[in-house]
Formats: C-alpha cells, sequence, structure tokens
C-alpha cells in the first residue's frame, strides 16, 4: 500500500502535466470549434470548413504533403541504405543528422539568399546556360525546402530499420535463389517497411501543418492546413474557425498514426 | 571404389581485407551422399569452409569445383547447394508456409506444386499442420526444423548446416543429431555439418575434418580420429587423452616415463623425440608394485558411470584415469596398458606424410609376419 | 547489413551531405561579406559581427532564449524523470499513458501553440515569460520519459531485490541503485530537452506576447523584412553552439549506448 502511495506522489506533477498540456487543450479546441467569430455556439465553422474554399485548401495541402513525403523516401531510402553499408556507419550518420540541429528558421532563410533573384541557384542556372529565372516564391522552392528540412527525419527510422536487419537473413535469400533485386524486394523491403512508416508519419504530419516556410519561402502561394491555423488564430483572431481547422487536423493525425501503426518515435 | 567428388578444394586460401588468412592452402575432396564434419574451435575456418561452398564469399586463391566444374565465380543463388544456418535465419515477416515456399516462388514454380512440395517437406520433418504458423510462434526446435524444410524443399545435391544445434538445450540437441543422421540417409544427398561440439561430431558423421588456424588438421571416420589422432591439437580436441613426451627407440618399442614399452607404431628415425596419447579408459587399476607404472592418486571425482582420477607417476607425469573401481587419495598403484593403446604422435607431421607411413609400416609388419 | 561502398554510392551519399550543409555554409560564408547582400562576395568584413554584439535588444533576447531553454529543462527532465519512473511501475495503464504521453510529439506545432494559447488565454495567464517557459516544459517533458523509459527497462529487477536484500531502504534503493542507473538516460532528456527548446519557433510564436521573444521568433521576423546579413553573423555563432552542444551529446549518448538522434521537430 505505502508503495502505491510513493508512486502517486511522484507521479502527481507528471499526471498534472497529462491533465493540464495534454488533454485540456485537446478538449479545448473541440470546444471552441463550436463557436463563431463573435462567440456564440453554432455550427457555423464546420459548415464553412464544407465550403469549397476549405475542401480545396485540405486538398491541397495534402497534395503537398504527400510530394513532400513521397520526394523525401524516394531520397531518404537509397541514402539510407548506403549509409549502412559505409565504414563508419554511424559517423555519417551523424553528419547527416547535424544539420537538422540547426535552427530551422536559420535554414528557411538560408534558402531566401540561395533562390532570390542573384543568389547562388540562379548563378547555377546561368552558368550551365539556363538562365535565371523566378525560384523564389514558386511551388518548387517551397517542396525543395520542406525536403531539405525532413529529410534527416526520413532517414534516420529507415536507417535504424536497415541496420537492424539480420545479415543472415540476405545471405539465407541468395542461398535460396534469389537474385539481388528478388532479395530487396521480397525480404529488405518488408522487413523495413515499419522504418518507411515511421519515415512517413514524422515527414507527413508536420509538412500538412507548415506555417514558417509557407511565409518565408513559397510567399503565400502555398496556403497548407497550418498556414490556415495561425491566419486564423493570429491575424483575423476567428478562434472558432482555427479550432475547427485544428480538429479536422487532429482527426487527420489519429488517422495517419492509425494507418502507419503506432509507433514510438525516436525509438 | 570411391564416389565420385560432388565437392574439390584445390589449395584454397581465403584473406580478409585486414589481411588475416582464415584459410590457408586448403585442399580437399567430398563425396556424394555421405555426412560430413568440419570440427574446430572458433575461428579455425570452418564456417569459411561452408561459406565458400555456398557461394557467400569468394576464395582469395585456389579453385573450388562442383561436379567437376569450377564455381570459383558462381554466386550463391545459383549454385545447387542449400544452407541450414546457425540462427536458422528464417523470415520473420512469412509464415512457416512461406518461409519453406521461398524458395520455390523465385522458381516461378505452379502453385499446386508449391504446396505439394512445402507439405511434403514438412511432413519430412514432421511440421504438417504449422504451415499457417507465425515463425514467431514457433519454439527452437521447430524452427529449426522450418530452417531444414526450407534447405530441403529446393532439393539441393549438398545440405551445409552452421551449428544448427548451438541454440538448443542438451536434451533436444541429442535428438537433433538422431533425427538429423537419420534425415541424411533418408534423402541420400551430401550433409557438410559445421561444428565445435567434438561428441556432436563422432556421433553423426561418417567422415570428420579436424581444422584449427585455418588448416585442416586431419581426416577421416571418426574411429581412425578417435584411435589414431596426428598431432597434439587433435589428440587433445577430439575426447580426453594422456600426452605424455616419450622417444622412439626404434620400430615398435618407444620409451615412456624412462621405461621402453612395446608399442604397434614404426617408421620414425632411431631415438627420435615424440609424443605419445593413451586414452584414459585404456588404462587399468593394478595393486601397488604390479602393471607397467607405479603411481600416487592425487585426486578424484565421481563421475556417475565412472570415477575420474589424476595419478602422479614417478618421474612427474600426470596421468588421468577413468576406473570403475574405487579409489582413495593418496593411494599408491600400478597402472596397466595394452601396447595396441600407445598411439605415438611425431612432432609437425602433415596428413600425406602420416598416411604414407602408417601404409608403409603396416606393410612392413605383415610383409613381416 | 555490412558491405564495402561502391564508388557511385560515396559520390550520391557526398552529394545528399553536400546539399545538407551547402544552405548552412552559405550562410557563414556571406556572414563575412562587407557587400550587404547574399549575393556578390564584395569584401571580408566583421562588422556584421561587431553590430551584432552591440546591439543590446538581441542580447537580451539571446539571454531569453538561453533562461528559457535551461529552465524548461530542468524542470522538464525532473517531472519527466519522476514520470517514467512511475510509468516503469505501472502494469495495467503503461500503454494508454504511453500513448498520451506520445500526443505532444507526435502532435504538429501549430496545433500545440494553438491549444496552448487557448489555454493560457482560459487560465488568465498573461502571455510572455512565463507562458512560453510554460509550454516549452510541456513539449520537452514527453521526450525526457522516451529517453529515461528505455534505461529503466534494461535496468535487471534483482538489482533492486539485491538492493533490499542487503538491507538498503526504498529511499536508499532510488538514490543509490535507480538513479545512478537510468543517469545517462536523464542526461540524454535534459539535452533532447534543451534543444528542442532552443530549436522551437512554432509554439513560441503562438503563445509569447508583446514584450517577450526568442531567437527563433526574433529570426522569423528579421527574415520576413528580408536578408539582413546580421543573422547570417548570428546563424554562424549558432551552428558552432549547435556543434558544441552535437559534441557533447554524442559523448553521452556513446557513453551510455543510447541510440543516436532523438527526433527534433
Amino acid at each position: 500500500m505505502g508503495n502505491k502511495f510513493m508512486r502517486n506522489v511522484y507521479m502527481v506533477p507528471y499526471m498534472v502535466w497529462v491533465l493540464l498540456f495534454v488533454i485540456a487543450p485537446i478538449l479545448l479546441v473541440l470546444y471552441y470549434s463550436f463557436f463563431d467569430i463573435h462567440g456564440n455556439f453554432s455550427f457555423i465553422n464546420y459548415e464553412r470548413f464544407f465550403t469549397p474554399v476549405y475542401l480545396k485548401l485540405t486538398l491541397s495541402s495534402f497534395w503537398y504533403a504527400f510530394l513532400i513525403t513521397f520526394i523525401s523516401l524516394l531520397v531518404a531510402y537509397p541514402t539510407a541504405y548506403l549509409l549502412t553499408k559505409t565504414k563508419h556507419k554511424r559517423l555519417w550518420l551523424l553528419l547527416i543528422i547535424v544539420p537538422s540541429w540547426v535552427n530551422l528558421l536559420l535554414k528557411a532563410y538560408a534558402f531566401i539568399g540561395i533562390f532570390g533573384a542573384y543568389g547562388a541557384a540562379n548563378n547555377f542556372l546561368e552558368w550551365i546556360g539556363i538562365g535565371s529565372r523566378q525560384l523564389l516564391f514558386t511551388d518548387f522552392s517551397f517542396v525543395f525546402v520542406t525536403v531539405y528540412i525532413f529529410i534527416p527525419f526520413m532517414i534516420l527510422p529507415i536507417f535504424n530499420a536497415l541496420n537492424s536487419l539480420n545479415p543472415a537473413l540476405l545471405d539465407a535469400a541468395n542461398d535460396l535463389g534469389a537474385s539481388k533485386s528478388t532479395t530487396f524486394r521480397r525480404v529488405i523491403f518488408p522487413l523495413t517497411l515499419d522504418g518507411v512508416k515511421t519515415g512517413c508519419q514524422v515527414v507527413f504530419i508536420p509538412a500538412l501543418s507548415l506555417f514558417m516556410i509557407t511565409r518565408l519561402i513559397a510567399g503565400n502561394r502555398v496556403i497548407t492546413l497550418g498556414t490556415a491555423i495561425e491566419q486564423h488564430f493570429l491575424v483575423t483572431q476567428d478562434w472558432g474557425m482555427g479550432s475547427t481547422i485544428a480538429v479536422f487536423l487532429i482527426l487527420i493525425m489519429f488517422l495517419i498514426i492509425w494507418l502507419t501503426g503506432f509507433r514510438k518515435r525516436g525509438a | 571404389m570411391r564416389n565420385a567428388s560432388i565437392i574439390q578444394f584445390r589449395h584454397v586460401t581465403k584473406q580478409f581485407n585486414d589481411e588475416t588468412v582464415v584459410l590457408d592452402d586448403v585442399s580437399f575432396e567430398i563425396e556424394g551422399g555421405k555426412f560430413y564434419t568440419l570440427l574446430g574451435p572458433s575461428g579455425c575456418g570452418k564456417t569459411t569452409i561452408l561459406r565458400l561452398i555456398a557461394g557467400f564469399i569468394e576464395p582469395s586463391e585456389g579453385e573450388i569445383f562442383f561436379n567437376g566444374k569450377k564455381i570459383n565465380q558462381v554466386p550463391a543463388n545459383k549454385r545447387q547447394v542449400n544452407t541450414v544456418f546457425q540462427d536458422y535465419a528464417l523470415f520473420p515477416h512469412l509464415n512457416v508456409f512461406e518461409n519453406v515456399a521461398f524458395g520455390l516462388r523465385i522458381k516461378k514454380m505452379k502453385k499446386t506444386a508449391i504446396e505439394e512440395k512445402v507439405s511434403e517437406a514438412l511432413s519430412f520433418v514432421n511440421l504438417q499442420g504449422y504451415e499457417y504458423r507465425e515463425i514467431s510462434e514457433m519454439s527452437g526446435g521447430q524452427r529449426q526444423r522450418v530452417a531444414i524444410a526450407r534447405a530441403i524443399v529446393n532439393e539441393p545435391k549438398i545440405i551445409l548446416l552452421d551449428e544448427p544445434l548451438s541454440a538448443l538445450d542438451l536434451k533436444l540437441r541429442t535428438q537433433m543429431q538422431y533425427e538429423l543422421r537419420e534425415l541424411q540417409r533418408r534423402l541420400g544427398i551430401t550433409f557438410i555439418f559445421v561444428t565445435h561440439d567434438q561428441e556432436e561430431a563422432l556421433a553423426m558423421s561418417d567422415e570428420i575434418f579436424v581444422l584449427n588456424k585455418g588448416k585442416i588438421q586431419q581426416s577421416g571416420t571418426p574411429i581412425d580420429i578417435y584411435d589414431e589422432p596426428i598431432n597434439r591439437f587433435v589428440a587433445d580436441f577430439i575426447g580426453e587423452s594422456n600426452i605424455i613426451k616419450g622417444k622412439m627407440i626404434e620400430d615398435f618399442l618407444v620409451e615412456i616415463a624412462g621405461k621402453p614399452f612395446v608399442c604397434v607404431d614404426g617408421g620414425m628415425n632411431p631415438n627420435e623425440p615424440v609424443e605419445i596419447v593413451i586414452r584414459p579408459e585404456d588404462l587399468e587399476i593394478r595393486p601397488e608394485g604390479e602393471g607397467k607404472l607405479s603411481v600416487t592418486v592425487i585426486s578424484q571425482l565421481f563421475r556417475g558411470v565412472h570415477y575420474e582420477a589424476h595419478c602422479r607417476d614417478l618421474e612427474g607425469n600426470v596421468w588421468l584415469v577413468h576406473t570403475t573401481k574405487k579409489i582413495q587419495v593418496g593411494d599408491k598403484l600400478g597402472l596397466d596398458f595394452n601396447p595396441e593403446d600407445i598411439h605415438v604422435m611425431r612432432f609437425d607431421e602433415s596428413e600425406e606424410d602420416f598416411d604414407r607411413r602408417i601404409e608403409q609400416y603396416t606393410e612392413d609388419e605383415s610383409l613381416g609376419k | 547489413m555490412q558491405g564495402k561502398a561502391s564508388p557511385a554510392a560515396k559520390i550520391f551519399l557526398m552529394t545528399i551531405i553536400f546539399i545538407l550543409y551547402a544552405p548552412i555554409f552559405y550562410l557563414v560564408f556571406y556572414s563575412f561579406n562587407s557587400g550587404g547582400s547574399m549575393s556578390g562576395f564584395e569584401g571580408f568584413t566583421l562588422d556584421w559581427y561587431r553590430e551584432l554584439l552591440g546591439d543590446t535588444r538581441l542580447l537580451i533576447i539571446v539571454l531569453n532564449t538561453l533562461v528559457i531553454a535551461l529552465l524548461s529543462a530542468l524542470f522538464a527532465t525532473m517531472i519527466g524523470t519522476f514520470g517514467a519512473i512511475g510509468i516503469h511501475a505501472l502494469k495495467r495503464s503503461k500503454n494508454s499513458i504511453l500513448g498520451l504521453n506520445s500526443v505532444l510529439i507526435v502532435s504538429p506545432d501549430v496545433i500545440i501553440g494553438a491549444s496552448f494559447l487557448i489555454l493560457f488565454t482560459i487560465a488568465g495567464i498573461r502571455l510572455g515569460f512565463y507562458s512560453v517557459l510554460l509550454s516549452h516544459i510541456a513539449f520537452s517533458i514527453p521526450i525526457v520519459v522516451l529517453m529515461v523509459l528505455p534505461k529503466l527497462a534494461e535496468m535487471n529487477p534483482s538489482l533492486i531485490d539485491a538492493a533490499k536484500d542487503l538491507g538498503a531502504s526504498r529511499w536508499h534503493v532510488f538514490t543509490k541503485v535507480i538513479f545512478p542507473y537510468i543517469t545517462p538516460g536523464i542526461f540524454a532528456g535534459f539535452f533532447m530537452a534543451l534543444t528542442y527548446s532552443l530549436d522551437d519557433f512554432a509554439v513560441t510564436f503562438f503563445v509569447t506576447g508583446n514584450g517577450f521573444s526568442t531567437l527563433s521568433v526574433e529570426i522569423y521576423s528579421m527574415a520576413r523584412q528580408g536578408i539582413s546579413l546580421h543573422i547570417n553573423a548570428l546563424s554562424t555563432i549558432l551552428f558552432l553552439f549547435t556543434i558544441l552542444l552535437v559534441g557533447i551529446y554524442y559523448v553521452i549518448s556513446q557513453r551510455s549506448g543510447l541510440k543516436l538522434g532523438g527526433f527534433r521537430r
């Protein structure tokens, strides 16, 4: 009995945190979604969410998030695979991870310079004879910068999955007649699917809700669910509509977590 | 008549990037339809030989032949050889059926044929009805059988087994020894079995290759290797033995502990320093003053079937004796043995020289009679 | 997964690493440009660093950021460590608590920011230092828990029995056995919390008031006004600081055998 009491005592701050900062905020967002901009109870926000403006917004947000996740995966899988083949793989991995520790804002800011009218990217295009063009505030720059920022988060879980693969399984597949490509298709990829799922999860959800990069790099050309929430909370002060979009974002988040299988991040 | 060899190694050397030589100029032949064991301590090169035959690695020097054809560059997936891995290496994302069917699916075999063959292979290892179990639901012994079924279903000419019993407990291991031996007889194909367990090797094999430090020390039937070890390493590694320094006075006469004894070995130089082996079960306890050596018991243990005693002779040599007679520490006894129990080993004799010498003096012996 | 990397593979990896580092070194390079823009290097100067160090407003913001990071990491580590020990002892409700624990890790920053904004407004907490500090503590707690839990899980339960057998009180079991054992996890958690806090932009952006700002928020407002090489100079200093933190974290994770690279948002 005393044991149980002790446990409860030192868990109190943690449980308070769970209540105040995990459960309460979600309930508050749900609560606020039922109030219009004048503070009256209504379903107007939900009605508005199902108008073409917001549906189109959701759809385009999904499209960009999908594109970003897909391109990240295309680059990250071979990178992770090759990392496992290097001699000092932990060191190489560290090299890949370090940029993700550099302040996000600074990286986005760097691209304002690189993609600027007289920046390095245009100098390069000039030099190879394509000629300079508008890069900043385009879909391309938005997707490029976002992929750039998310790549390490996609590489890490895939690397961990590949790295924990039992090498005897590859010998076994080879022994049973499988060529390199068959081994990849039937053994390596299925066994690292969990890493791929985790990677997609940690890229897709943030990609849906970005707002800083859309402002700095895409110059409001791209509006994601995140941008819309920020807009409603901090600019138009329509917390009800902002909360409604947040409710849908939370629902989408749980759906994706459920789809990709619940997994602890960083594990 | 000898069967045609199925695998032949000619002066095969394997060294890895860091220049460590794991196999040093190894040549041997393996005949079809027999149970072979590669036996040796860890790092002796036995697994390297297996991986060379499987095709996971290529030799640095020398040639490997399969049915007379050189296969140095043939990749593992094109060889008629299948492996049962040490930790089984079963695919965790596939169930039992799909694990066994893996090789057949790659051959693009028809669905009905696959089902037939898989169920046949599973019944061969007594796993009928386990088709749709997940690997994680199988016990160690069952996983072992799945791994065997996965190998035999492809109808290879050779099955390689890399310490497949090392993860099992003692009782299951003994049972699997019988089953593997029986399986090899029923299939009639070549098994090459790798182990560091000498009892396992003696119990199961038609032929044993004893390896140490990247070289084959001795090859032969279990009885040959046990009775006539070529050198100290083999004598020490296989079974328990008393290895005592001696001198070969002349053919069939050896000096041990300062006394001459009649033996059955020959073909050496007069007064050549040698080592002699006498197995502890070949030493007989006699009352004090009788027998060939006088000894004092310095320690003893009860081992169930017998007593195990350490005795010291007058020269200071320590003899390990297995006896069913009750003895006590401090007892003064005599030790007796027969001439044919003495096995004489020369220092640094190669296996070819050893074989040639044995042939030579046994011929002399038969001519003399 | 062992093997040798082919030359093509090495070129691919080098390209990826080049792309990952190019923007950072681009920033650092132009921080020494006397020209005033991130194109066309005109001449070497340290003026931007000099001006940066003379900017008291910015120095106060740096100080704010560090104070918030250290305090939030400290509180989050304490609450998270005790939470993890509590969770470890749970039987039935362990998985649901772990699920709740992960909500803030998986949630997008915008949602955390927006919902905390509502929370602080309702609770009547003025937006500023305290709201930012509370938010940073809140989103750092779960990562501390995730860093400490594996250490607890790998601890042999007989260690505790052995300590009790040798006459240790519950307090002694905690201070002499459990705590020393999980120290590497606690340190890793502390460092992750520190870097989470230093790097956070979105949540702070939502819950900070007029008078209070952190570096990320400041960089954002500077960057929205266009290129200013002050930011480049600042980024050079921050990059060096990051390298230092990574070095410390690497040493700790090597020593404790933790897997490298917990997730950052």
